[in-house]
């Protein structure tokens, strides 16, 4: 069934670009798309970012958090701000948003969400929607509605005459490979990674084993946040953004959930790895598929809930 | 309820009509334009009430059938020429049938992934009609011929208000209600005493459509111009829920007067604060969220103000 999936996924853009008269069989569109692959493999990387936070949230706490792609949003003028109004590097500006992205993680999670974290699973849904307009408007207000970007190693590495990757591109998969690499060690290995998979696996059993479960719970959500300010900063230094753009990311970060399976930290970063690629393959191969790769995402979350409402690669759970 | 309250109702409706028929000739353009808007949030807070607050499935995405609704009532018109009082039918069928198109696979989702499936599908319809501009005219959107019709689009929505006030008091007072309610209090139980869950689910989901893009024809025909943007505007959807959650969802009565009051308070705010009005509003779905799960007519109820039969 996956790999009937991967197949049909990865293929049905070269038939419909076949179709279209988009796929021509000579060296020129060969080394066209390898370059298009190798920069939708590089920009899974900030993807990967994306779907990696809302994982665990949902992981732990069984909510999915709307306000999501608004905190990635929050994170691209975090670093913006410190770029230009500051002078910090935007990579360098990490070291102080990522803390404050923490922190402000845990207190969404202690003011708002602890409240009604085991309420009816509506009521976290409709309160983070609510959060996510606070902070688009919030956000509109202060930097208006225009489009921004950083301009960060924008010239291209060529591997060879016509095929290259974004310096950029790639500079943000490597910051995105070691950040959740930190973050899967900090899982696996430490004291608070261990109670928050416990607390993942049976949140009761955890508390019984005195595991403060209120206390993980911030701690998830301010990793959350972390991760998708990361996440932030390496959309900040290749694409342009604006307050409106984060319900995009939200709903690329489900769609990549989706694929991964809920609550699969490794099936996120798998999952945006492929979500990127089959993007930019759409984008390559279909008339006008600039505009049609936001659907991309629509279109694959749906058709995979319905198949396989798990996800390609999680384990079978009740819902 | 007993017939003796369905009568007294029914005169309430009669009354509120008549009074609106009566009362605007005298009023000026801007007031006849903003009570047709107002009714228009009534059309939709009760649609996306009969899905998400009768049937408990939440839906973000519903500004999807205005926005299917207003592109067939700009197509047909302006394209193929035809007067506007057929096309807002022809929306309010294709509305219909959208609903059964976007219901086959969504409605087998629950929960929050029914309501980002939703979402999903409604950003997703608005880039396709963007592209397909061989229809829509892209994102150049659709010019309507430039008349005065404040009047007629105000009966119109009046009519519209009446029939979908009329079917959601249906909808909470008949068998087919109780059945979706059985189906957001439980929906395993529901199937196993022989609800057609399905059946019952999907109808609820065309109902809800139905009326939006009824709706969406007619105030696209107020406006005289069409884009994607702003026929798929997720603040719509913001709206229909905010108004619907406000009033009390699951009720007839909560919709109309949270829709009344908001919509109110959105025309008076927006000018002056066209940014801080909307922050304004993300806070107080979160309060209410937290605090007033059931809405005004919740906190009625509950404080003994009107007997519980009265708001359904």
């Amino acid at each position: 069934m996956l790999g009937g999936f991967l197949v049909i996924a990865y293929t049905l853009p070269f038939v419909v670009g076949y179709y279209t008269g988009n796929v021509i069989l000579d060296l020129q569109w060969l080394e066209d798309l390898t370059t298009v692959i190798l920069n939708g493999l590089m920009q899974g990387g900030v993807y990967a970012m994306f779907g990696a936070g809302l994982t665990l949230i949902f992981g732990v706490m069984r909510i999915l958090n709307v306000a999501h792609g608004e905190t990635v949003m929050l994170g691209a003028y975090l670093t913006w701000t410190a770029f230009f109004m500051l002078g910090v590097d935007p990579l360098l500006a990490l070291v102080f948003t990522l803390p404050i992205a923490f922190g402000w993680g845990w207190l969404v999670q202690k003011i708002l969400l602890n409240a009604v974290v085991n309420g009816p699973e509506l009521t976290p849904l409709l309160m983070t929607f609510g959060l996510g307009l606070v902070i688009i408007h919030v956000v509109e207000s202060i930097y208006t509605t225009d489009f921004r970007t950083i301009p960060y190693f924008p010239d291209a590495l060529r591997i060879s005459e016509n095929i290259y990757v974004g310096r950029n591109r790639i500079i943000s998969f490597v910051m995105a490979a070691i950040i959740s690499g930190g973050v899967f060690i900090f899982l696996k290995k430490h004291r608070i990674g261990k109670a928050i998979r416990a607390t993942s696996q049976n949140a009761d059993v955890a508390m019984v084993c005195g595991i403060n479960i209120y206390q993980i719970y911030m701690i998830t959500s301010g990793l959350a946040a972390a991760l998708a300010v990361a996440g932030g900063a390496l959309v900040a230094i290749q694409f342009g953004f604006n307050p409106e753009t984060g319900i995009f990311y939200t709903l690329q970060a489900f769609a990549i959930i989706v694929l991964g399976g809920r609550g699969n930290f490794i099936g996120a970063l798998i999952g945006g790895v492929m979500l990127a690629t089959i993007e930019s393959l759409i984008s390559f191969m279909l008339p006008r598929g600039t505009d049609l790769v936001e659907v991309a995402a629509y279109g694959l979350m749906i058709f995979v809930l319905l198949i396989r409402p798990q996800g390609l690669l999680g384990v079978k759970t009740d819902y | 309820m007993s017939q003796k309250e369905h009568l007294r109702n029914l005169g309430i409706l009669g009354i509120l009509v008549a009074v609106l028929l009566l009362v605007p000739p005298s009023f000026s353009i801007y007031i006849r334009t903003f009570s047709m808007f107002m009714m228009l949030y009534v059309v939709l807070a009760l649609s996306w009430n009969i899905i998400s607050g009768y049937t408990g499935y939440i839906s973000l995405g519903h500004v999807i059938f205005y926005g299917v609704g207003s592109y067939v009532t700009g197509v047909l018109m302006v394209k193929y020429g035809w007067h506007w009082i057929p096309t807002i039918f022809a929306g309010g069928l294709v509305g219909g049938l959208f609903a059964i198109f976007i219901g086959y696979p969504v409605l087998r989702l629950k929960g929050p992934y029914f309501a980002i499936a939703m979402l999903g599908a409604s950003e997703g319809t608005r880039v396709i009609v963007s592209v397909w501009d061989s229809v829509t005219g892209g994102g150049d959107g659709i010019s309507f011929p430039n008349i005065e019709n404040s009047w007629e689009t105000y009966h119109a929505m009046l009519a519209l208000m009446v029939l979908t006030i009329i079917v959601s008091y249906w909808v909470g007072h008949s068998r087919f209600g109780i059945r979706l309610n059985a189906i957001r209090e439980d929906e395993v139980a529901a199937d196993s005493l022989g609800i057609n869950t399905t059946f019952y689910k999907m109808s609820a989901l065309v109902l809800s459509g139905i009326f939006p893009a009824m709706g969406g024809g007619i105030a696209s025909y107020k406006v005289l111009y069409i884009e994607p943007d702003s026929e798929f505007f997720i603040l719509v959807t913001i709206y229909m829920k905010l108004f619907a959650l406000f009033g009390g969802k699951g009720t007839v009565l909560g919709p109309i007067i949270g829709a009344i009051i908001l919509y109110s308070i959105q025309e008076i705010t927006w000018i002056k604060f066209p940014t801080a009005h909307l922050i304004a509003f993300g806070i107080f779905i979160i309060l209410v969220a937290r605090f007033m799960p059931r809405g005004l007519m919740g906190v009625a109820v509950d404080r003994g103000w009107v007997r519980k039969g009265m708001v359904h």
